[in-house]
């Protein structure tokens, strides 16, 4: 059923020791996310989490070619574009746990991950909206002639927005630095694709916005690193935005509290051995880059890095009640206007 | 000083800024080349180049949005909405990202966009051309709301929304665009954002107006002056933040408050105002407060009988004022 290419013999441009990097994040963000599942069963913290254990790679491995520059936009699925960008883990924790040491100061979402400084754009609900935000960005890139360059995500789902297809349109008649990834994981909350879309590869969209679109295999660590390699030197160039499509599959629900039973067992149980993880383990083994002790290791530090951000994020502050008030506007003003002392209300006639 | 329109003193307003910050540009429909279908971006295409001033698609969502992507990441933008009625479309990337992003960042982004946008009705542009909706974003904590009357204060007002760190969006009522005119100071000026003007001092009752409605109420009030009724003139030119003092130490003096506006009645800002002074000055009221506004039907039919029926003028606004007297 896969339509996708496969690919899998480069990143010859990764030395051993950024190749092992990036495995320790694909890894962080796999167990620092069934570890936020578990948590959350345990009522540990409140609202929801939206997983995406079985999709790691079409995040994490586009956010970790990245310069620190360069802007990210996620959407609600994205925790592993902040792991890619490399957002302290302690901060994506305190966001979940709702803490004061958030980076939203518990305002915003459990999953709506941000980080202005390194350029992760604080997202919305809205799917699709980052696109245009991303878009935004990219023609300020543009006008001010920087090197600079958006990655901008959505599912499949969000690809049928109106704000999707004003962004690329935009995007493409401006050649904007921005590469638009889509993660085509089959479903939009309880609705396969096949019902929202008359098309297969979400990539032939980007023919209507004259730039081009590929779809890949996004459960290939390496396919999905040449090909965002690809579209982000591309864009950096001035050579205009790119439409990737990734496809993959999330392995649990929608979010923690959706059991999923509009899906077959069997399709989940087929997309799992395609898992990106071993697929990328084994590569590196035969490559030489890793072995059972490095993997060990790896593995020891992936667990500590976790429970430090769990135990950051548990003992920090909850916000105080109040704390809603404020960041409304700059400097806390508020909807009511605040007079200055030294300001006189004098009449203002009209001057003509 | 120079006499200058309501039109030109924004134009000039803005191409000022753009030469004083190299951040500010602009974009949206019609605004390159053509300089606006109404004149409103008129020449500055032709001096700041296609970099700065840019002509867009047909896509509301997008002009708001670039405006929210391009000052996070440090721009000045200014987003044209060409017509009011069709900032429904822009609705998500105004209310959702460009109102929230600062609270929803927990004060980490800052999102500093100007949108400026045509509005209002009396000149027969029918259902989607003459709307004056400022209460769906006066009800939009996060956003800004000014509606200038005079060219004064429109450009002042410009200038004071490029100069600070929200977002703002600028309500151009079109019938002012070429019949109000003001001497301008050549210097450089601010009209900082929040302060309500006095228009006209009073004793008997305060009228509270905005855009296109100060004509009105000076108008009404000329009236009413000729029948013994003195009527003191707010033009409240900010309506978000809300200059609450102005509001209410006027009706301390007076007594009495009429509010106008042409939006239709219910879940109009006059209401919000009203029940501001129910609230934090009851004692003080000698009368009920009344409104004069469009009736609760959508904006604003077509055919000049009708058109006329729908807007608040200054008789309507006198024969409201008498009512308040009289109570
Ligand atoms: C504009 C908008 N409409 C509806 C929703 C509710 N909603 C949240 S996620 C979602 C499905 C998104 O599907 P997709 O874009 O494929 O992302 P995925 O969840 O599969 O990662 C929906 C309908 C929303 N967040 N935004
Ligand atoms: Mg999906």
């Amino acid at each position: 059923m896969l339509n996708a290419k496969q690919k899998g013999e480069d990143m010859m441009d990764l030395n051993k020791e950024d190749q092992r990097r990036l495995f320790y994040r694909l890894l962080l963000c796999r167990n620092f996310d069934e570890k936020m599942r578990t948590l959350f069963r345990q009522a540990r913290y409140a609202g929801t989490f939206f997983s995406c254990v079985g999709q790691e790679a079409t995040t994490v491995v586009p956010t970790f070619l990245a310069r620190k520059e360069d802007v990210v936009g996620p959407q609600h699925r994205e925790i592993g574009a902040c792991f890619g960008k490399g957002m302290p883990t302690k901060y994506i924790a305190a966001q979940i746990y709702a803490r004061k040491t958030s980076p939203d100061k518990g305002k915003s979402h459990p999953c709506h991950f941000g980080y202005p400084e390194l350029n992760i754009i604080t997202p919305a609900s809205t799917v699709a909206a980052q696109t245009v935000i991303g878009t935004g960005c990219a023609l300020a890139f543009k006008i001010r002639k920087e090197p600079r360059v958006v990655l901008a995500f959505t599912g499949e789902g969000g690809t049928s927005q109106g704000s999707w297809h004003e962004a690329c349109n935009f995007a493409g008649v401006h050649k904007l630095p921005i590469v638009f990834v889509c993660q085509n994981n089959l479903w939009a909350e309880s609705v396969h694709y096949k019902f929202t879309s008359a098309i297969i590869d979400y990539s032939d969209r980007a023919k209507a916005y004259g730039f081009p679109g590929i779809s890949i295999d996004g459960n290939d660590v390496v396919a999905v690193y040449e090909e965002s390699k690809k579209a982000i030197e591309r864009a950096r160039k001035g050579e205009g935005p790119t439409l990737i499509e990734m496809k993959t599959y999330r392995w649990y629900g929608h979010s923690e509290v959706d059991p999923a039973n509009y899906r077959m067992k069997e399709e989940v149980e087929e997309w799992k051995k395609k898992d990106p993880l071993p697929r990328f383990e084994a590569f590196l083994r035969k490559n030489g880059v890793l072995d059972d002790k490095i993997k060990a290791e790896i593995e020891k530090e992936v667990e500590e890095e976790i429970e430090a951000a769990i135990k950051f994020a548990e003992e920090s502050p909850l916000p105080a009640p109040e704390e809603a008030l404020t960041d409304v506007y700059a400097g806390n003003q508020t909807m009511i206007y605040e007079r200055p002392k030294a300001e006189k209300v004098k009449p203002e006639p009209i001057r003509t | 000083m120079a006499v200058t329109t309501f039109i030109q003193a924004i134009v000039d307003g803005t191409a000022e800024e753009m030469r004083r910050d190299e951040s500010i540009f602009l974009f949206g429909e019609d605004v390159g080349v053509h300089g606006g279908v109404w004149g409103e971006t008129r020449g500055l295409f032709h001096e700041f180049g296609s970099d700065r001033v840019i002509d867009t698609p047909i896509s509301e969502n997008l002009i708001a949005g670039l405006g929210v992507g391009s000052a996070m990441m440090g721009m000045r933008p200014i987003a044209m909405i060409q017509f009011a009625d069709f900032i429904s479309l822009a609705m998500d990337q105004i209310t959702q990202h460009m109102a929230k992003m600062r609270y929803r960042s927990g004060g980490g982004w800052s999102c500093p966009v100007l949108i400026r946008t045509n509005s209002g009705g009396g000149v027969q542009a029918g259902l989607y051309h003459s709307q004056e909706n400022t209460a769906w974003f006066c009800h939009t904590p996060g956003l800004k709301v000014v509606y200038p009357s005079t060219a004064y204060d429109a450009k002042g007002l410009l200038k004071a929304a490029l100069r600070q760190e929200d977002p703002v969006i600028l309500f151009e009522h079109k019938a002012l665009y070429r019949s109000v005119k003001d001497d301008i100071p050549e210097n450089d000026y601010i009209v900082p954002i929040g302060p309500a003007a006095i228009r006209r001092e009073g004793e008997d009752v305060t009228l509270v107006v905005w855009g296109n409605m100060v004509r009105s109420a000076l108008e009404a009030s000329e009236m009413m002056e000729k029948e013994g009724v003195s009527v003191e003139v707010i033009d409240f030119r900010t309506l978000v933040p809300i200059d609450k003092e102005t509001l209410i130490n006027s009706l301390k003096k007076t007594g009495r408050v009429v509010i106008a506006h042409e939006e239709n009645r219910t879940g109009g800002f006059g209401g919000e105002l009203a029940a501001i002074l129910a609230e934090e000055a009851f004692d003080y009221l000698d009368a009920p407060i009344h409104r004069v506004c469009a009736p609760d039907v959508p904006p604003i039919p077509f055919s000049i009988p009708m058109e006329k029926f729908h807007m608040p003028n200054a008789e309507k606004i006198a024969k409201v004022i008498r009512k308040t007297v009289e109570y």
